[in-house]
């Protein structure tokens, strides 16, 4: 799998912005269990389980995988506590990167996917259905806010992508646009929303 | 700016989406590692990502807070540095544990009945009647029983004491590996219809004996087995049994 990227030499380290609003210390609690601190780790779970469980949920949809996944995204935060480095980003988009990657790469294993699902899919993300589990109502209202501040088509291949688990190409696909124009729609949009509910 | 850089650059929001993969993914990330601007946008988006990702936050089943935290207790950490998720320990922590089986199955028979008084004396303190009927429970399946053993792919030996009047077995296990990764080990009555999970085999004891696990309502052909599952286990396996032992009642 692929870890978050690592920084270049010389580059200067970015504000996590508000992304330890829910949690105490979320750095300083990895840093304990970096060090084996069981009693930190607890903590890490308490905090971050639903998170991790929610966005397994999403992208999985089967709870049995959701559940897998999830454990084996913990367990990952506890083995890997050293590697994480504040300066490179925040501890939630750490671990919130581990566990997408986690659920996309469960998705992609199972299903060599038909056509077929993927034109089925188009419906499930659209509407209320992305907000419909949420933890902060300030965040879902952010989050909302900033979603709705997108163009459709900005919106909608976000979507496909994170909440779906597809790849571009599929996104495209499912859309019916041109590679390129996903492409940049991702990243235009993603930076919109960044901007949005300042992020960094 | 290359056209080529340029065009790996405008790939910083699908990849902070994770929907990028194959070659498109490596290239990416190779460029990553020299491109300082990507590496800063990306990790902005990846921000942004995990606020999406926390919006859909759901409470886990309240089991899997304990196996988490028993299985990490039983995963060794990585030290800093070095880029992967990989644990070197595994494959040097399974040569070791790899050991010769146990002389006979007498042995094996006697290290098990052994492990099943310890392990129910340890709860008779707190748990006296259930104690007892657990007791009655595998002192009949001893008394009618007879034995399966083999040994497994892994290393180490499983030990079934199968009693054909209560259609039940009690199974041990001896020297087998610590499963890597975190993963378990999980036993299944197997019949021609599929396979049920009986449960997750306990870590090793003293002497390298797991504590007794009992398997009930056994028909004549079922099979036991034991399949290395991710941790927590699964519904069905999904894996290749290392061992299957005949659960003839």
């Amino acid at each position: 799998m692929n870890l978050p990227p690592t920084g270049s030499p010389g580059q200067q380290p970015v504000e996590p912005g508000h992304s330890e609003e829910h949690g105490q210390d979320l750095p300083g609690l990895l840093a304990k269990v970096a060090r084996g601190d069981h009693a930190a780790f607890e903590a890490v779970y308490d905090q971050l389980a639903a998170q991790v469980y929610g966005v397994a949920r999403k992208v999985l949809r089967d709870p049995a995988q959701s559940e897998e996944v999830a454990q084996e995204v913990m367990l990952d935060v506890w083995r890997s506590a050293s590697r994480f480095d504040s300066s490179r980003g925040s501890a939630i988009a750490w671990v919130m990167t581990i566990a997408h990657r986690r659920a996309v790469d469960r998705v992609r294993s199972e299903n060599a996917s038909s056509a077929r699902e993927q034109k089925l899919a188009v419906e499930q993300v659209s509407g209320e259905d992305v907000f419909e589990l949420v933890d902060s109502a300030l965040d879902r209202q952010r989050v909302r806010r900033c979603m709705g501040s997108l163009t459709t088509l900005q919106a909608e291949s976000i979507k496909l992508a994170y909440y779906q688990g597809y790849t571009y190409p599929e996104v495209a696909g499912v859309l019916g646009v041109a590679l390129g124009t996903v492409k940049t729609r991702i990243r235009d949009g993603l930076i919109r929303m960044r901007d949005c509910m300042g992020v960094t | 700016m290359s056209v080529q850089s340029h065009e790996l650059h405008l790939l910083t929001g699908a990849y902070a989406v994770d929907a990028l993969t194959g070659d498109e993914l490596e290239e990416f990330e190779k460029h990553l590692q020299r491109c300082a601007s990507c590496t800063e946008e990306v990790q902005g988006l990846q921000e942004t990502a995990a606020r999406l990702g926390m919006t859909t936050a759901i409470e886990p089943p309240s089991w899997m807070r304990q196996q988490v935290l028993t299985a990490a207790g039983r995963t060794r950490q990585l030290p800093p540095s070095a880029g992967r998720l990989l644990d070197r320990g595994t494959h040097r922590r399974a040569a070791r544990l790899r050991r010769s089986l146990p002389k006979s199955v007498a042995a094996v028979a006697m290290a098990a009945a052994i492990v099943v008084l310890a392990v129910l004396q340890v709860n008779t303190r707190n748990q006296l009647e259930q104690t007892q009927q657990a007791n009655g429970n595998v002192a009949a399946v001893l008394a009618g029983g007879h034995i399966e053993t083999s040994s497994t792919t892994v290393g180490g030996s499983v030990t079934a004491v199968i009693s054909p009047r209560n259609r039940e077995a009690i199974i041990t296990t001896a020297d087998m590996p610590t499963p890597a990764d975190a993963k378990v080990y999980q036993l299944w009555v197997i019949s021609a219809s599929g396979a049920r999970s009986v449960g997750l085999l306990p870590g090793n004891g003293s002497g390298g004996v797991t504590s007794p696990v009992l398997a009930s309502d056994l028909k004549s052909g079922d099979r036991l087995g034991i399949t290395v599952e991710p941790a927590g286990g699964t519904r069905q396996p999904t894996t290749t049994p290392i061992v299957l032992l005949s659960a003839n009642t």
